[in-house]
């Protein structure tokens, strides 16, 4: 694959990476740091970027699993992360080809819907169900907003196993 | 979703989920067990002291307390004997650990680290050492949630400490403060007093703090008085509460109907009326 960034053609992805890197995704979200609602999701952050990049190993079966985790984790309504993740994977995987041909600030910046949906989604769904809108939760808007600003990290951190160089000067490593 | 709100019909799906998901949690908590641990263990020396001392005071004063309540308790259940009121359920307590709050926007919830399998039931209140937290929600083997009292229309039944006035209490979501609903304007409350739980709903047991009154709006025009509080107990200062095994039908006096077979007398006491009793000789 073409980093777009960078202009080199990255290293083949490594299965066992993507899985440890959404494994480490789940356990971030399971710290116990309260119920604040700017806390990024780090998780969905992990499933979009492996939807955009590899989403022939991360696939819509693997957002809906974990949604369901975290469901369960929650406590909220069995399937409500499970179906907002699948579907933000299923937009993430057709949008995949326009978004990685773009720079990194404007992936964020067109992430930032995609994320703003799963922070809102629990207020919808809220909302279809009792027919109250719940102010209070909108400070998820917050979360998707730092989410979006993970994004360049995201993408740093998780591509840099493909962006080592193939053949690796030992006299000279950089 | 639609099958979970309304039937309830995934729970053991959620259940096994849980199982497989605790130890993940249990180990996320470790960093900040860890870090918690080290920075008791680092306490110096004059500030155990001066805990110390508080403690010594406070248990002094709590002793002569639970003397006396011991002698009150023993006469109130004898006078209560003696009126043939109904006596006082006897509950037994459980001590729990809150594990964590899920982070969730809707709701306020925490979970605990006893579950079905250490006798808590649904419904059994959650208090701590100032006042009722919540409410156990939903079981799991090994954990359960509980709703705490800011919860969205999370009613608990209460009664004002000063003049006995009844009352339900009302959670309003996050972030808001509690409602005190359906009370007229003209009713004698006051800011800052205490209400406790009243006992009537057979959840919570009569008599323990729930919440303080922190403004009163009165509109006389509809009749009607908003009363916001303030939860007595804080959630996040402690880590430990206590989940109270209640039950009111446990040892509640079996109804009496022997009146009428000993006669034939028709019923002086239909169903649904108080019980009543006849005074002096007879």
């Amino acid at each position: 694959m073409i980093d777009i960034q960078s202009g080199y053609i990255l290293r083949p992805v490594n299965p066992v990476f993507i899985y440890f890197s959404l494994l480490c995704a789940l356990l971030l979200n399971l710290l116990p740091i309260g119920n604040y609602g700017w806390v990024p999701d780090w998780l969905i952050i992990c499933i979009v970027f492996w939807n955009i990049h590899q989403h022939r190993y991360v696939s819509i079966i693997w957002a809906f699993i974990l949604g369901f985790l975290m469901d369960v984790h929650n406590s909220d309504i069995l399937g409500l992360h499970a179906f907002s993740y699948s579907f933000v994977a299923y937009l993430a995987i057709s949008w995949h080809r326009r978004i990685v041909a773009l720079s990194v600030l404007s992936q964020a910046l067109h992430l930032l819907p995609i994320f703003l949906l799963v922070s809102l989604f629990p207020v919808l769904v809220h909302l279809l169900l009792t027919g109250e809108f719940y102010w209070w939760a909108l400070t998820g808007a917050i979360q998707a907003l730092i989410e979006a600003m993970l994004w360049p990290l995201a993408t740093r951190i998780l591509l840099s196993p493909q962006r080592r160089s193939i053949d690796v000067d030992h006299n000279r490593p950089l | 979703m639609l099958i979970d709100f309304r039937f309830k019909a995934l729970d053991p799906i959620r259940n096994n989920v849980n199982w497989i998901l605790r130890p993940l949690e249990y180990v996320m908590m470790a960093p900040r067990n860890i870090f918690e641990a080290t920075s008791e263990y680092f306490t110096t020396r004059s500030s155990l002291d001066q805990e110390n001392q508080v403690m010594k005071a406070r248990q002094a004063e709590l002793s002569l307390l639970a003397n006396q309540s011991e002698f009150l308790m023993v006469e109130n259940q004898n006078l209560r004997e003696l009126m043939a009121l109904q006596k006082q359920v006897t509950f037994k307590t459980l001590p729990v650990e809150i594990l964590f709050n899920p982070p969730n926007p809707i709701s306020q919830r925490i979970v605990i680290n006893r579950g079905s399998n250490d006798g808590l039931k649904l419904g059994n209140p959650i208090a701590n050492d100032s006042g009722i937290l919540g409410q156990v929600v939903r079981l799991y083997e090994r954990s359960a949630e509980v709703s705490l009292l800011e919860d969205r229309d999370f009613a608990v039944p209460v009664q004002v400490a000063r003049n006995g006035l009844r009352a339900a209490v009302f959670g309003a979501g996050r972030g808001n403060p509690l409602e005190l609903r359906y009370l007229p304007v003209a009713s004698d409350l006051e800011v800052g007093d205490i209400l406790l739980t009243s006992g009537i709903d057979g959840v919570y047991p009569p008599g323990f703090a729930v919440a303080v009154i922190s403004k009163i709006e009165r509109n006389a025009d509809k009749n009607s008085s908003n009363v916001f509080c303030v939860p007595v107990a804080a959630v996040n200062r402690y880590r430990q509460a206590l989940a109270f095994l209640y039950d009111p039908q446990f040892d509640a006096k079996a109804p009496v109907i022997d009146n009428k077979s000993a006669t034939g007398a028709p019923l002086t006491n239909t169903p649904g009326r108080r019980q009543t009793r006849s005074r002096g000789m007879q």
